[in-house]
């Protein structure tokens, strides 16, 4: 049995060892420590392994603790390929393109906001379009959804969505380089028209939560963070227009891998080499997607930010909403990184994994730069969430690369059965947690026991070093699709 | 007979569905995709859709197929009640099974399914919102004849 074969390396991770699997070009390390091991579905280890074995792979195929199965590639691995002879693959980044979170701090407290909670949220719920089949308020024409594609967020804050002052504190400037809307399907535009400005469905939701815990009051203070502090959290991708162009590029680089002559152990994880055309036109409609998501987030931002204002009338100035940070953790990056001594330009793909770059790096911006990047890790919608802030360690040990979120513990037909017969919204309200949700299924798809508890993943990253905890936030108010 | 049942995968959602011929199987697939977005009871045939769509293996053909309906359903709002297979080719009728994967005999040749759709746009309002399906995919894909009958399983990415 091949997981015999796996060797604990200390008490935060295990070796998938190069004997695992044949054909393995790197070993595998998955971030877990006793607890979460046993949670650990063998499928999973699979997949890590199965990623050893891509062409130009380098240092090792990583999982973080919230590992579960995907396609392909499993959810939580970072992957990195030299440019030289490594591949791009559409499976290490997902479906949902740049699917990500933000997190906005505010001036309120606690106190004033849950006696309005209930009002607060079920407006938050009618202005915020969310849920299967629900259209935007806004509607693209093509050139204008070619401009939001180059420009992402900042197309978002010209159409008057936010500040420009939120720019620098969005992963990449919430505008990738590189991206290339001729390169877009007609099914993707279309896709994509009428979904600028929606939350979508599944685990992507809008909550309002408040710092609950302090782990460090310094860091937190830096990050304008402190005790009973309402906060915003958005979750959401590129919607129906990433899905598009991850469908589409499955195609492509099926094609690719017989062009090229890859062999593969998992045909759902066709790639293409880095400097194929397949792959270029790939990273240029990634980048696209990712940009529409960065838009996205920002559009959600804004009509958050006046519902917050309209409920409590009060200036933008005294309610002091602004954003902390947002992080893209379904994405392929350029970065530089160093291996073996050596400084290397390298294509990480990170899918279900966050970036977690440490004080001084040059890609923060200029306010974080001594603090390091902010790190933000959503629960499920009963639990908590973190803030966390990328380190040294995760440079040297994960492609400057940390976890996500939970990851799911039961299959969502599974969470559906067991919430049967229950109201889940009404065992949420009973500890304190208002929510909204479009659709039924969604709420019994996502409540808590369908998910790893997200403090044992964040404990896991903290004791490894990975990246640091700073504050806790706890939900009282969710919107879900 | 069951046109479908839904299967249990961590993370994501699947179907297998049945046919007493391939269209038939891929008409059950297409019905028991809309029924994890919607409930198809509260849906009227309102207007039409011509579908066509094409790929190098039949197991391509019906992830192609229904990432066609999820693009109907995504960008407007298209919700299929009734659905007519007009064509599909290679018909695997004769041979009795599926055209060899790459590599093998029939390789390149084209596998090709034309349909009609009624339905209907779907209404917020008015019915129900229950799974996101982003994409159908290629994981744990199967399209196969089992005595005498097809059988088909595909997993949603949701």
């Amino acid at each position: 049995m091949a997981l015999e074969k796996l060797r604990r390396i200390d008490d935060t991770k295990i070796e998938v060892p190069l004997d695992y699997k044949p054909g393995m070009g790197v070993k595998g390390i998955i971030y877990v420590d006793d607890l979460l091991e046993k949670e650990l579905e063998t499928q999973s280890i699979d997949q890590v392994a199965n990623v050893a074995t891509l062409p130009g792979i380098v240092g090792a195929s990583l999982a973080m603790p919230d590992i579960h199965t995907g396609y392909g590639f499993a959810i939580g691995g970072v992957a990195a390929f030299n440019l030289k002879d490594g591949i791009v693959s559409p499976g290490g980044v997902g479906y949902d393109i740049n699917c990500g979170v933000r997190l906005l701090r505010s001036n309120l407290k606690k106190e004033i906001v849950l006696p309005r909670i209930k009002e607060l949220v079920n407006i938050l719920y009618n202005e915020i379009p969310s849920g299967v089949g629900s259209k935007g308020k806004i509607r693209l024409s093509p050139e204008d959804e070619g401009r939001l594609l180059i420009h992402g967020a900042r197309w978002a804050v010209e159409q008057g969505f936010g500040d420009a002052g939120d720019l620098e504190r969005i992963e990449s400037g919430g505008c990738i380089d590189g991206a290339d809307p001729s390169l877009i399907s007609r099914k993707a535009y279309e896709r994509g028209k009428a979904q600028q400005g929606t939350l979508g469905s599944g685990n992507h939701f809008l909550e309002v939560q408040y710092v609950d815990e302090i782990y460090d009051e310094k860091a937190a203070g830096s990050l304008g963070l402190f005790n009973d502090q309402i906060t915003v959290m958005i979750h959401t991708g590129s919607r129906g227009f990433g899905h598009q162009v991850c469908t589409d590029f499955l195609e492509v680089m099926e094609r690719a891998v017989i062009k090229y002559k890859i062999e593969l152990p998992d045909k759902e994880l066709a790639c293409a080499p880095y400097e194929s055309p397949e792959a270029q036109d790939y990273l240029s409609a990634m980048r696209a997607a990712a940009n529409y998501a960065w838009a996205n987030r920002q559009c959600i931002m804004h009509w958050a930010k006046e519902v917050f204002m309209r409920i409590f009338n009060i200036s933008p100035k005294e309610l002091g909403m602004t954003l902390i940070y947002d992080v893209a953790h379904n994405i392929a990056k350029i970065e530089e990184h160093v291996v073996n001594g050596k400084k290397m330009k390298l294509i990480i793909h990170r899918k279900g994994a966050t970036r977690a770059f440490p004080p001084g790096h040059p890609e923060l911006p200029e306010i974080y730069r001594a603090l390091g990047q902010p790190v933000l890790i959503p629960g499920d919608m009963g639990r908590v969430s973190f803030v966390l802030l990328g380190t040294g360690k995760a440079m040297k040990e994960t492609f400057g690369s940390t976890c996500h979120g939970a990851g799911r513990v039961m299959s969502r037909h599974q969470a559906i059965r067991k919430a049967k017969g229950r109201a889940i919204w009404r065992e949420m309200e009973d500890k304190g947690i208002i929510v909204r949700s479009a659709g039924r299924e969604t709420l019994a798809e996502e409540m808590s026991e369908a998910y790893k508890d997200v403090s044992n993943v964040v404990d896991v990253v903290h004791s490894a070093g990975i990246s640091k905890k700073i504050a806790r936030l706890r939900p009282i108010g969710v919107i879900k699709g | 007979m069951k046109r479908f049942t839904v299967l249990d995968i961590s993370g994501d959602i699947g179907l297998r569905a049945y046919g007493e011929s391939l269209k038939d199987a891929f008409i059950s697939a297409a019905i028991g995709m809309y029924s994890l977005i919607t409930n198809l009871d509260a849906f009227k045939e309102e207007k039409t859709i011509d579908v066509f769509t094409e790929s190098d293996s039949m197991e391509g053909l019906l992830v192609s197929w229904l990432n066609e309906l999820i693009f109907h359903f995504d960008a407007y709002g298209f919700i299929g009640k009734r659905i007519v297979i007009t064509e599909i080719t290679p018909s695997l009728s004769a041979s009795g099974g599926l055209p060899p994967r790459r590599g093998g005999v029939g390789e390149g040749e084209a596998c090709k399914l034309k349909a009609t759709i009624s339905g209907e746009d779907f209404d917020p309002e008015r019915h129900e919102r229950k799974l996101l399906v982003k994409a159908a995919t290629y994981h744990r894909l199967r399209v196969e004849k089992k005595d005498d009958k097809w059988e088909i399983d595909v997993i949603f990415d949701i």
